[in-house]
């Protein structure tokens, strides 16, 4: 902390108020040069911007060693981008710890009561709040600008008015379908609205020799936030009172629901349930998931199944907004050379090595720049998910959301499964959410 | 308070005669807690400090916030027992642990004792093969047996559900029903448990010596007669170890709703332990945990005190 003279968030304790106003005198400080950049990109939840801490003046040549924890593929193949940066810097080391995302959470933790942080590491853009509130992570500096990403994607790095992380990669979901199964029962083009995925799904049930229409889950708040936004919905409104009871959540809940009323979708889904294998055997013709399951249908279905299916945007309600999610990048208060770690982390940020990233391990990127390259338009599918990060939302970057998303999760549940009704099902998600807090 | 005075005198008077003696003595009592200083030292770290910390932690509202400064946890008193008391959750997930233990200690013990008496009395041939068959689960990873019931159990491509097709019944989703979920759980669990309760009873039969039976016969007793008046009695100190020890046992369900079913569906698999860790690690509400660990503690011992208290006593 003494070493980043400049950071203004470097109480250890995360109070809102003292922090806020040591943030606020920093700003003054200052002359607002660098918080003044990021006014355009509110925190959902804080009203005000969104604080930065000073930039970094770049340093003539890079020296030092950096540890740098990343969870699962990313863990595994980001030895390559260390590679090229230690190329590109020859007096610095960068090691890379892969953790598995299973212990991703307890091991940060852990690694945090220690005092034995890793310089860098990978974070899920739903870890945020959680991790910003035991202070350990350090705040992003000005050199990093909001407006190169996407604006959802960086909202998810804000947590109570702070900037804590840099996005790295990020995810959305698009509707998966079989076009043959669509076309034997008479449809020959995606579901644009709510109505025409209703009926599509009713007729490739009842036409299609589908045993369901769709597969929705029936306890995953992440297939249904994209519904409650899309209808105007969201969890909180602007002040960070949450809203999980409006007129939109109540009718989002009575549509996510009719698919499990009508027998479209499977209401009793086994733990662990494959959804890979029964779309490709047809007895799942549509579901919602993210660009993971472009790579493991083609494997998965092989040459019989190559035209026969397709993936479309989020059906359109009020809008057709879809989840956001991936990873983000922080540094921690700890390290003992932050200029390298933000280094490297501008370095992760980079749109070149964005789009080598997605070369190698096929993660989308998260800065825009990133997506006129070629590679990136080459695969229609993948321009498609391109497309429809332009409308995403996250969930908020509460330290509270594990817990809060647990419990959506336990009265969607209700919902689906056990026939709770809608107007019930979004009051008991607002009293939770109220007895949770933000 | 005699005692210790009474010995300190002892030691006292016996000093001017043998001092070397003294020495000595001390120099064992060194290479003796030596010998046990490893057994002693991890025990310390990881049993009795974790024990006693999280009795403390279970006094404080310790989060995340705190994770940096643990000595700054805010301090509430009873606060997160009180909460406990009001948790719909909480009520559940201990509906949910006696369910499973008044119905699987019984069914486990009397599946064991069943095939324990038949290993000892009329199987000879494979007597091995069968006990190495039944124990087999009992020594294979809890979790590797878990992951494959999931797929036993599975409502479209299970073993289960297939053979039943077979016979022409449409099988049910076992593990997505709430009805069905607790009682496949228990199923998996006496199946996994049968194995260890058989090996002890087996052992217990094998020391009832041949006499009584003998006795038994001569005074007009059927095998009914025998086994109720001859092997249940000398049983009884089996019986009552077997019962604690699956009951703690099963108190602690966690590894097969954990791997299986997640706690669901609709809660109805969601044992005690699950819920402090779900409590503890996933939203790290490490003090509200450590009440749940310790309410579960107490729960332990009353009953295993019930259980010694009502199976002891009349022998």
């Amino acid at each position: 902390m003494a070493s980043s003279p400049g950071s203004p968030s470097s109480s250890p304790r995360t109070r809102a108020g003292p922090r806020r106003l040591l943030v606020a005198l920093a700003c003054i400080g200052l002359l607002a040069a660098s918080c003044g950049t990021n006014s355009g990109s509110a925190a959902p939840s804080a009203g005000g911007p969104a604080t930065q801490a000073p930039a970094i003046s770049p340093a003539a040549s890079l020296a030092g060693t950096l540890t740098v924890w990343a969870m699962g593929n990313e863990g595994v193949k980001l030895k390559t981008l260390a590679d090229a940066f230690m190329a590109e810097h020859p007096g610095v080391t960068v090691n890379v710890t892969p953790v598995d995302w299973g212990q991703a959470v307890a091991k940060l933790q852990t690694a945090i009561a220690g005092k034995q942080t890793p310089d860098v590491s990978q974070m899920g853009t739903d870890m945020m709040g959680q991790f910003a509130a035991t202070g350990a992570l350090e705040t992003v500096p000005a050199n990093f600008d909001p407006a190169t990403f996407f604006e959802s994607a960086w909202n998810t790095n804000i947590v109570d008015g702070t900037v804590y992380g840099v996005p790295w990669y990020v995810e959305t979901r698009l509707l998966y379908y079989r076009t043959d199964v669509a076309e034997k029962a008479g449809i020959t083009k995606a579901p644009a609205t709510w109505d025409e995925l209703t009926a599509m799904a009713k007729a490739m049930q009842a036409k299609g020799d589908a045993k369901w229409g769709i597969s929705l889950g029936t306890k995953n708040w992440q297939e249904y936030l994209p519904f409650l936004w899309s209808n105007g919905g969201d969890v909180m409104d602007a002040s960070g009172a949450y809203t999980l009871n409006s007129a939109q959540a109540v009718e989002a809940l009575t549509y996510y629901q009719s698919f499990f009323k009508d027998k479209l979708s499977p209401d009793a889904v086994p733990e662990g349930f494959d959804i890979t294998p029964a779309f490709v055997s047809g007895t799942h013709p549509m579901f919602f998931s993210g660009p993971w399951h472009l790579g493991l249908i083609k494997d998965a279905g092989g040459a019989d199944l190559e035209g026969k299916w397709a993936i479309a945007p989020m059906p359109k309600k009020a809008s057709s907004t879809s989840f956001l999610g991936g990873s983000n990048v922080v540094v921690y208060k700890n390290s003992a050379n932050k200029d390298l770690a933000w280094a490297f982390v501008q370095y992760l940020a980079d749109s070149a090595t964005q789009v080598a990233w997605y070369k190698e391990v096929t993660d989308l990127p998260a800065t825009q720049a990133a997506w006129d390259d070629a590679t990136l338009k080459a695969d229609p599918n993948v321009a498609l998910f391109g497309e429809q990060l332009k409308d995403t939302k996250a969930q908020p970057a509460t330290a509270t959301w594990s817990e809060l998303g647990t419990s959506l999760n336990t009265t969607l549940e209700k919902l689906t499964t056990g026939g709770m009704a809608p107007q019930e099902a979004a009051d008991e998600m607002q009293a939770n959410a109220e007895k949770i807090g933000g | 308070m005699a005692g210790p005075a009474l010995a300190r005198r002892t030691v006292a008077d016996a000093a001017p005669t043998a001092s070397a003696g003294r020495g000595w003595r001390w120099r064992d009592d060194l290479v003796g807690w030596a010998f046990a200083a490893p057994f002693v030292i991890l025990f310390l770290v990881f049993l009795a400090f974790p024990i006693v910390a999280s009795f403390g932690l279970s006094f404080t509202s310790f989060g995340l916030r705190d994770l940096q400064n643990p000595i700054g946890a805010t301090f509430v008193g009873l606060q997160n027992y009180a909460d406990l008391l009001s948790d719909p959750t909480f009520w559940k997930a201990l509906l949910n642990t006696a369910y499973f233990v008044v119905v699987g200690v019984p069914v486990t013990l009397v599946i064991g004792l069943l095939i324990a008496n038949a290993l000892n009395r009329g199987v000879n041939r494979f007597r091995t093969a069968f006990r190495v068959g039944y124990y087999l689960p009992v020594i294979t990873s809890i979790v590797a047996i878990a992951v494959v019931w999931r797929f036993v159990l599975n409502p479209d491509v299970g073993l289960v559900n297939m053979l039943l097709g077979a016979a022409g019944i449409q099988g049910p989703a076992w593990l997505a029903d709430p009805a069905l979920a607790m009682p496949s759980i228990i199923a998996m669990a006496v199946w996994r448990n049968l194995g260890f309760a058989m090996i002890v009873f087996l052992a217990g039969l094998q020391s009832i010596p041949g006499v009584l039976y003998e006795a038994a016969s001569i005074d007009g007793a059927g095998r009914w007669q025998a086994f109720r008046f001859v092997t249940l009695p000398m049983l009884r100190p089996t019986i009552l170890f077997m019962t604690v020890i699956t009951t703690i046992g099963y108190l602690q369900l966690f590894e097969e709703p954990f791997v299986m079913t997640d706690g669901g569906p609709l809660d109805a698999t969601l044992s005690v332990t699950m819920y402090m860790y779900r409590e503890g690690f996933t939203f790290f509400h490490q003090g509200y945990a450590s009440a749940i660990a310790y309410v579960l503690f107490v729960i332990v011992a009353f009953v295993a005190f019930l259980q010694f208290k009502f199976l002891r006593s009349d022998a």
